[in-house]
Order: structure tokens, then sequence, then C-alpha cells
């Protein structure tokens, strides 16, 4: 029941909105044709306007022309014409004025008209009256100089500037009717479907359940919704409706859109509020406004302001619409966001998501606008997760604060003062950790204003490295000031950065003095050239060369004294460049030495020169290095020849040997061992031929090592001569020998015969003494005493010979021992003749005891002997007379000898005396004689006949002094 | 009671001056004489025609003898058990240190130089006298055969 009632409610609805719809389509329809009517009556105006205008300004120009054909021809009838034409434009002027009664613009305009008219009319009256009276020349004259002309092309401008504004109205107008039409051709089409629709819905309905009818209003509801979205969905769009002020009447989503505000906030306020401050201040709004209200449509590009505050370029149209009166009522608005999907902007979003480093762009709000995968990377974010966040959660401080502008300056500046720098930072992971960064700023002009770029780069590697270095350059400068040498470190300025302890005292400064200064002041040349990269080559290169080598150069100490040193430089890389540190090392004592060792060499290779021997001075290798003119001529070549040949060239064996080190000693040791002793080698000439030489050798110092110097001696005459001594010496021995065995075989064979004689004839003598005649007894006799004396000869040439051959070595014996061995020996005589014998103290002497007992038997032997009777008194004593020997003095008291017979006492078996008067062979002197020679010394006498004699014999004291 | 003893001598004037020195010295002394070394070694050890020789009580030795020499002669005395009781005094010309030292070596009793005087020589043999044959206590050696 409740259906159908519904049914046949919604029926009549149906009908009745039907009819209505209907009555409501024919309003419209009949409003629509008179809006065309309308629309064809004003066309039909703005034709009358023009045409009017036309003839007015035809008009006008007939009054021109026929002024000008009077001007030129004088003929009154142009004037009749030219008069008929002033009226003309009265009439169209009027005309158009009535026309366009309701446009304030146009009216004016006609004003204007009617005044150049006036203007024009007046000048031809005159110019007409000057011909008239002055004649063609005045007249034209004062046409050259009157504004005919311009009032002319006035009147023509105005004309065409009210034929515009015609058009324009008409424009306006059919655009502002076709809109109706569209408008009312929409309402219609609108009216008509839905009329359609609700019959159709209402019929269908009928027929349906109600949940399609509502499925059915649902989808209606539906295709409305898009229908509007579609006319008023256009997002890039801003379309606004303006009153005449510029207030906000109306606008669409767009608008909303591009400017961040909804309309409830801005309906009724001023559109100026989304232009910039410096545009609203130089009265743009209006402006627009005026332009577009004056030309009917006016098309704007600008900065507008959107409610964030950022910035976005537009282009915008704005139309003024007019009422049928042509008052204004108002400004429609179509307005382009130029800032979106431009192409610009892809291409930078491509270029940001290929960087290497983190790229954040952030907005003058400290917001993250954009960010590429890299950033995405380093922070740990996604990227929705950083994109609208405060720049302030990634990198807590130190960037935001430099962006936001302060009231002290705008936002340009404070980023114009980062743009460049890459500043170190601390950012902030997602899971929290920290790490250091560098970013650089760069701005980036967009639609929404400007933003900032930051590039990011993780430093945390860099920062490691920096610390590392700086632990080095710690480490470095430890060492730098243990160094013994002074040190110096410059830069690629030349300038000193680092110097130690040591280079305070060198050079005399404090270190404050030296860092900073030009290296320049401490080393006036030489160093700073060799470090400054020319045109040719680079820094690293000039120092590559100068590396390793020690270079001489002068310093100079802060008191201008000049010494001079030796650097040695090597590089050194720092975070501030490649530096040079150089070693430098006073090198006054060594140059010193230098120049006294160049001397000495000078002065000794002058003295090479003139040595008379053969010098060869040769070196560790066993190479001559030097030689003098002597040796040239010794070994038969030239100097060259000899110069850097090994020495075993010349002195084949012996020499090279000796010099050269061998595993167990140093050469300084194998020189030591034969420095000073001459050593005889054999050498070798030019020509093969060899001969003995003697070499002495001497060390000499050189730069090159110890030297040897040889000084060398042909000793072949030498040598010759020791030859012939050795043989002599040979001979010499040999005889001794034989004379030794002569007395040898003196003693033992002729003796023993001798023997035999003497004791058989002495037996003869004892036992037949008597018994036989006188003659055997004389003859006996003589026998006895001839082999007797025989004997004794032999016995005492025996003992001269034992002197030379059986003498002991001399040795420190002492001579008062010696004596009283001897008065021993002598005591039979002593005692027999009652004979005296003193003597002074006796020295220590070097000598033979045996035959020192010898010497003093002898000598007090004949003193006691050779005496008249009495009491023989012998002293012996001994002196040393400032000689280095002891003279012995044996003195007696007995006969004494005649000068003359002083040499011949001394001969062998020479006597003074007859066998009758003294006893002796006359050996007994010679032997004392040869034994002092024996000695070294000399025996000699001092003696006068009846006043005894001296005996003097020198002998060497002792080695140790007693 | 003769006094036994035994000259080694090869030269007959030293034999004859030697003997007559002792003659001189002690008429008791029975002077034999070997003239060299073989007929000395066949005396001592009663040898050949010396079957019945006797024993010496001091033999005086030259040492420069022929055929054997005098040192040997030594040696081979001193070896004997029963011969080298005998005193043994050199008697010779030599004074060379050498033989003297070689001599005291082979145990030679003493040495002596004969000196080139006569007198000296027969003070000398007198000493020998004195000392060798009337002081010095000679064993007593007994031995017939």
């Amino acid at each position: 029941m409740k259906t159908k009632s519904l049914l046949s409610r919604r029926l009549q609805l149906a009908f009745g909105s039907a009819i209505l719809a209907l009555l409501v389509v024919g309003a419209i329809s009949y409003r629509g044709m008179a809006e065309s009517r309308e629309s064809d009556r004003w066309v039909r105006h703005t034709h009358e306007v023009l045409e009017n205008l036309q003839d007015l300004l035809a008009a006008m120009q007939i009054v021109e022309s026929n002024a000008r054909g009077y001007l030129l021809t004088g003929n009154e009838s142009f004037l009749e014409i030219y008069r008929a034409g002033i009226v003309k434009t009265d009439k169209d002027q009027a005309i158009v004025r009535e026309l366009t009664m309701d446009n304030a613009g146009q009216q004016r305009k006609l004003d204007a008209l009617a005044l150049l008219a006036d203007q024009k009319f007046q000048l031809a009256e005159k110019v007409i009256g000057l011909r008239r009276t002055n004649g063609l020349e005045a007249a034209t004259e004062a046409i050259q100089k009157g504004s005919g002309k311009q009032i002319m092309d006035d009147f023509q401008k105005l004309i065409g500037q009210m034929q515009d504004e015609e058009l324009r109205l008409l424009a306006l107008r059919e655009a502002d009717s076709y809109r109706r039409l569209s408008q009312t051709k929409a309402i219609l089409m609108l009216g008509i479907i839905l009329g359609l629709l609700i019959t159709g819905i209402a019929g269908w309905s009928a027929q349906h359940d109600h949940s399609a009818r509502g499925l059915a209003e649902e989808a209606l509801r539906d295709s409305e919704e898009k229908y509007r979205r579609l006319v008023q969905g256009v997002q890039d769009y801003a379309i606004l409706m303006l009153g005449p002020q510029g207030e906000i009447r109306s606008w669409n989503p767009g608008s909303e859109r591009m400017t961040g505000c909804k309309f409830e906030e801005v309906a009724g306020k001023n559109y100026s509020r989304f232009f910039s401050p410096e545009d609203i201040a130089r009265g743009r709004p209006e402006e627009v406004l005026r332009m577009a209200a004056a030309t009917g449509s006016y098309e704007d590009q600008g900065m507008r302001v959107r409610k964030n505050g950022a910035r976005f370029l537009v282009r915008t149209t704005y139309t003024a619409s007019r009422d049928l009166a042509g008052n204004l009522r108002g400004f429609s608005v179509v307005s382009r966001d130029l800032s979106r999907g431009s192409e610009s902007d892809a291409k930078y979003r491509g270029l940001l998501e290929a960087a290497p480093d983190a790229m954040v762009v952030v907005n003058q709000g400290g917001e993250i606008v954009l960010l590429n995968v890299q950033a995405e990377k380093q922070f740990g974010y996604s990227r929705d997760e950083l994109v609208g966040q405060k720049v302030k959660n990634i990198i807590p401080e130190g960037f935001a604060e430099r962006l936001i502008a302060d009231g002290t300056r705008s936002a340009a500046d404070a980023l114009a003062q980062q743009i460049g720098t890459g500043i170190e930072l601390i950012a902030l992971r997602k899971n929290g950790s920290e790490f250091p960064i560098e970013i650089m700023l760069s701005p980036l002009e967009s639609a929404e204003g400007t933003l900032v770029t930051a590039a990011i780069r993780d430093i945390s590697v860099r920062r490691a490295a920096e610390n590392h270095l700086a632990q080095m350059e710690g480490r470095y400068r430890g060492l730098l000031e243990a160094a013994p040498d002074a040190m110096v470190v410059v830069n690629q300025g030349g300038e000193i950065v680092l110097l130690n302890v040591q280079a305070e005292k060198q050079f005399g400064y404090s270190r404050d003095e030296l860092v900073g200064q030009k290296v320049k002041n401490i080393i006036p040349e030489g160093f700073a050239e060799r470090l400054i990269a020319d045109g040719t080559r680079t820094a690293a290169e000039a120092l590559a060369q100068q590396i390793g080598t020690g270079i001489e150069l002068i310093a100079r100490r802060k008191n201008g004294s000049e010494f001079p040193i030796e650097i040695m430089l090597s590089p050194l890389e720092s975070a501030e460049g490649t530096l040079i540190t150089a070693a430098i090392r006073d090198i006054s004592v060594r140059r010193a030495a230098e120049k006294h060792l160049a001397q000495m060499e000078g002065r000794y290779r002058g003295l090479l020169e003139a040595a008379p021997d053969a010098m060869v001075v040769v070196n560790q290798r066993g190479e001559i290095v030097l030689l003098n003119v002597q040796a040239e001529k010794q070994f038969g070549y030239s100097r060259d020849e000899l110069v850097g040949q090994k020495v075993k060239n010349i002195i084949p064996e012996g020499f090279a040997e000796r010099l050269v080190a061998d595993a167990l000693r140093s050469v300084e040791d194998a020189l030591a061992q034969q420095i000073g002793t001459g050593i005889e080698l054999v050498a070798r000439r030019k020509n093969k031929s060899e001969f003995p030489i003697e070499i002495m050798l001497s060390p000499l110092e050189s730069a090159e090592g110890i030297l040897v110097t040889a000084a060398v001696r042909d000793i072949t005459t030498r040598k010759k001569a020791e030859a012939n001594l050795l043989n002599k010496m040979e001979e010499l021995n040999r005889s001794n020998e034989e004379l030794g065995q002569f007395a040898y075989i003196a003693s033992h064979d002729l003796q023993e015969p001798l023997r035999m004689v003497a004791s058989y004839t002495q037996l003869l003598s004892r036992r037949y003494k008597g018994k036989l005649d006188s003659d055997a007894d004389e003859f006996i006799a003589f026998a006895v005493d001839g082999a007797g004396r025989m004997q004794r000869l032999i016995q005492d040439l025996l003992a001269y010979s034992r002197v030379g051959t059986k003498g002991k070595d001399l040795l420190d014996i002492s001579s008062e021992e010696a004596l009283q061995q001897a008065l021993i020996n002598l005591r039979g005589a002593i005692q027999e003749k009652g004979a005296l014998v003193t003597h002074g103290p006796l020295p220590t002497v070097f000598a033979d005891e045996m035959q020192l007992i010898q010497l003093f038997q002898n000598l007090i032997g004949n003193a006691i002997k050779y005496q008249n009777p009495g009491v023989p008194e012998v002293h012996i004593s001994a002196g040393m007379n400032g000689g280095k020997k002891w003279t012995f003095s044996v003195k007696d008291n007995g006969l004494g000898i005649d000068p003359q017979y002083f040499e011949k006492i001394f001969g062998m078996f020479q006597r003074l005396h007859k066998r009758e008067e003294f006893a002796g062979t006359g050996i007994g002197l010679a032997i004392c004689k040869k034994i002092v020679e024996r000695h070294g010394g000399s025996i000699s006498v001092e003696s006068q006949p009846g006043q005894g004699s001296t005996f003097r014999f020198a002998l060497a004291e002792s080695e140790n002094k007693s | 009671m003769p006094i036994e003893v035994l000259l080694i001598e090869d030269s007959p004037g030293d034999v004859r001056l030697t003997q007559e020195a002792f003659r001189d010295a002690n008429k008791s002394i029975h002077l034999h004489v070997a003239s060299d070394g073989v007929e000395a070694m066949a005396f001592l050890r009663r040898e050949g025609p010396h079957a019945h020789a006797p024993r010496p009580e001091l033999i005086l030795l030259d040492l420069n003898l022929p055929k054997m020499d005098g040192r040997e002669v030594l040696v081979h005395i001193k070896e004997d058990a029963s011969l080298k009781t005998i005193p043994t005094v050199i008697l010779t010309t030599s004074e060379s240190e050498a033989d003297i030292a070689k001599s005291y070596q082979l145990q030679a009793n003493c040495y002596l130089s004969k000196p080139v005087q006569l007198d000296a020589f027969e003070s000398l043999v007198k000493s020998i006298n004195d000392f060798w044959l009337t002081k010095v206590k000679l064993p007593q050696q007994r031995q017939n055969g």
C-alpha cells in the first residue's frame, strides 16, 4: 500500500518537476533568445557606431583636403565643400555621441575629438584667412609651422581608439553573451536532461524497487559530481572571480591548491594578498586591474606568494566583466602556476638522484623538500620519512640556523654567506648514531622560493685520516725536535712552518722569529729557488730532483754572519700540501778541514815532486794515484802510463799484499805494521828488467781514504856493496876460522912434539948432567933452553889468538872483582916481591870477564916485574873524564919506558930487555892491546925512564848504569 | 906389594915420561901399558896373551887412541860390572870443555890435563900417586885368575 502511494507521489513529483523543468527551460530559452536578440542589437549598435566614426573621420578628412585644395588653388569651390564638411562632422559627432551615451570612456573621447576638431577648424580658418589675404606662401608657411598634421593624426588616432573600444566592447559583450548563451545552453541541456531524467527515473522507478532507484540516484549524483569536478577540477589553473576592487568573490579548488589558503580564509578579501610585498608596495595589483578594466583583458606574468610564504611564478589573464550598461562588475581571473611540471624540474630531479653524495634540498622553513637515494642510505631513513621533516632531525646543529633569516638579514643574505664553503657538522642517523659530515650549500631558485641544496658528505674516514695525520704530525714534531741536526720545514711558498731547537741555535733566532719567515732570510740563495715551481715543472718535480742529495749552500745567522751548510731535503705530505723538510748541517769545520787538506795536498804534491827518491802514492785498491818525476825515471814509464795502474805492475810482489786488507784485519792495521820499516822488494821497469828496491811506507789521509806513500829507492849499488861486504865477511870469517884452526894446530899439534923434545931434553939434562963431558952439558942446556922457549912462545901465541877466538860476549861485570881475581892469580909474584897493590873505586863495565882479568894480570904483572930492587907499588884507578867510557889507569913505580918505544912495546914478541934481565916473551902487552881493542877501546902509556909508567885503557860503561 | 896401574897411552914418548915420573914418585908402582883400546880391554878382561894379567888398581886413560878410542874404552870399563869399580882417571893433552864434560858423563873418576912442562908433569904424577894410591881407599879386590 505504502509503495503504491509512494509511487504515485513519485509520479506526481516526477511529472510536476517535468512540467517545472519545461517551464524553466522555456523561461531560460526565452531569456536566451532575448540575449541573442540583445546581442544582435549590440552588434548592430557597434557597427553603427563604427560606421559613424568612420563617417566622422571621412568628413574630417574632406574638411582638411578641401581646405588644402583651397589653399593650393584659392578656388572658392573648395571652401564650400570645406564648410559642408564641417557641418557634417558636427552631425556625425552628435550621432556618435548619442550612440555611445552609455560609455563614459567613449564620451570622453568624443569630447577630445570635438576639441581637436575645433582646433583644426580654427587653424583652417586662420590659414584660409591668410591665403585670402597674404597669399599662398604665407599660408603654406603657416601650415608648416602649424600643428595641422598633428591634429589630424591625433584625431585619427582617437577615432581609431574609439573604434577599438567599440570593438572591444563588442567582443566583451559577445563573449559575455556567448557565455550566457553557453550557460543557457548548458542549463538548457541540463534542464532537458534533467527533465528527461526525472521523467525517466520516475517512469523507471515506478517499475523498479527502492534500491535500484537509489542506485540510479547515486549514479546521477556521481555523474553530477564528476561533471562539476570536470569543470571545476582543473588543478593547474586557479580561476577566481573578483569584485571591481579586487575582492575575492569565488574561486576554484585549483586556487586553493596554488595559494595554500582555504576559501573561507580569503573570501571577500583583496586578491592583492597573494602578490609579493614589493608588488603590493608599488601598487601592482591595482594596476593590473586597471589595465584589465581599460583594455578589457590583460595578461600578466609575475610572482605570487603562497600562504606559507613560498613564492611561485604565475601567468594570469584578467578579464573585466561589465554589465550591459558598461559598468564594471568585476574581473574573472585565470591563473596558471608555471613552476609545476616544468622540464627543468625533471632534469633537476634526475641530477639529484644520480649524485654520488647525499643531496638534501631544504626550504626556507628548514624542511626537507627533496632528497636522493644516497641521502636515504646515509641517514638510514626512507624518502617518505624524510620529506617534510625538519632538517634539524638529521643535522641537529649548524644547518637550520645558518639558513633562517634572522631579524637583521634576509634569507638570501644568510644563504649567500654559506654558499660554496664546506661546513663541517655532525649528522644523526635514524639509529641514533652520529657521524661527521661536510655540507656544501648552493641556492636553488624555484617556484616555491629560494631552496637550499645541500651536498652532504660523510667525512668519518677523512676525519680519521686527519686525526691520524695530526698524530703523525705530532710524532713528526717530536722527531724533529730530537734531531741532532738543525731541521727546518718549509712550505711551497718558501715560508718556514716548522723548526727545531737545533735550528734556533744554529741560526741564532728564537722559534717565533723564524716561523712564517721566508726561508730566503736564513738561506739567501739556492734553497727557495729550488723549491718554487716554475712554469715548466711542478713543485713535486722540482723537489724530486733535489731529494736525497746533499746540497752545499751559504746560510746567514741573525747577527748577519754567514756560514757554509749542507742541506738534505726530503718531502713531507701534510694537510697543507707538500712540505719540504731540510736537514741543515753546519759544514764550516768540514770546509776548513777540506781547505786545509787541499792545502796539505798541494804542499804534499810539491814535496813529492821535489823528493830525491822516487815517490809513489797508492790507494787502498793498490792503484797508483800519484807519482813524481823520479819515479818516472826509475821505472822508465811516463806519468800517465803509471797513474791508475796497479802497483803490482811495477812491484810484482810484496807491496800490494802488504796493503790489501784481508779478512782478518783492516787496512789501517795492515798498514801500521809496515809503516816505518824499510822493506826490500824487487821492482820491474817498463823494459821488464828488474832491480832491487827499498820502500819506506807512510800513510796519508786524504779525501779518498787512506793512501800509502812509498818512497822507492833503487838499492842496486847498495845491494852490490852488501853482497861484496857479505863476500868479504865470508872471506874474513873463513880466514878467521883458518886462523883459529891454525891457532889450534899450533897449540895442540905443535905442542905435542915440543913437549917431547922439551921434556926429554930436560930429562937428559937431569940424568946426565956431569956424566957426559962439558960440551954435552952445554949442548943439552941449549937444547933445553930452546925447547923451553919454543913452548912458551907457542903458549903465548895461543893465548894471543884466543883473545879473539875464544872471546866471550861482553857483559856487565865488576872490574873490581876482575882485579881481585888477577891479584889472586899474581899472589905468588906479589908475595915474592912484596909488592903493594892499591886501587880506587872501580866501576861496572861492559866487558869479557876472563879477558879483563888477563888484562889486569898482564899489566900488574909487568908493573911488578919491571922494577928496580925495592918495594913495587902499583895503583889502579878508573875515571870517566867527560866521555862515555871508563878510563882505567895502572900506575907503577917501575923502570919506566923510553917514549920512543911507546908504540913498539905493544907489538908482538917485542922486548926491551934481555932474556937474562927479565923473562917473558914480549907478548903480554900485545895481548893487552888486543883485549882492549876487542872491547872497543885503546891502550896507551905514559912514562919516563926511571919514573915509572902509567898504562891507560878505556872500556865502555855498563849498559845499566851502576 | 906392587901397586898395579894400567896406563892406556899410544905415544911412546909419553909412556916413557909417565914411567919415569911414576918411578920417581913411588917405586912400588907396577905400571902396565896398553897402547890402544883393544889391547887395554884384552888386558882388563885377561884375554889372550893377557890371560894372566893382574887386575890394576888404577887406570890412566888417554882419550885419543887408535883403533878403539879412549871414550869407548871408558864406556866399556864402566859398563863392565867387574871393571867399573876400578878408578879410571883420564890423562890427556886436551883441555877442551867438551872432552871434560863427556868424560865425566861417561863416569870417569876424574880428568887431568897433561902439562907441557916436564916438572909440572912430574908434579902431577906425584899428585896422582899421593891422592889415588896413598890417600884414597881403594876397594879390596883380590881376584885371581
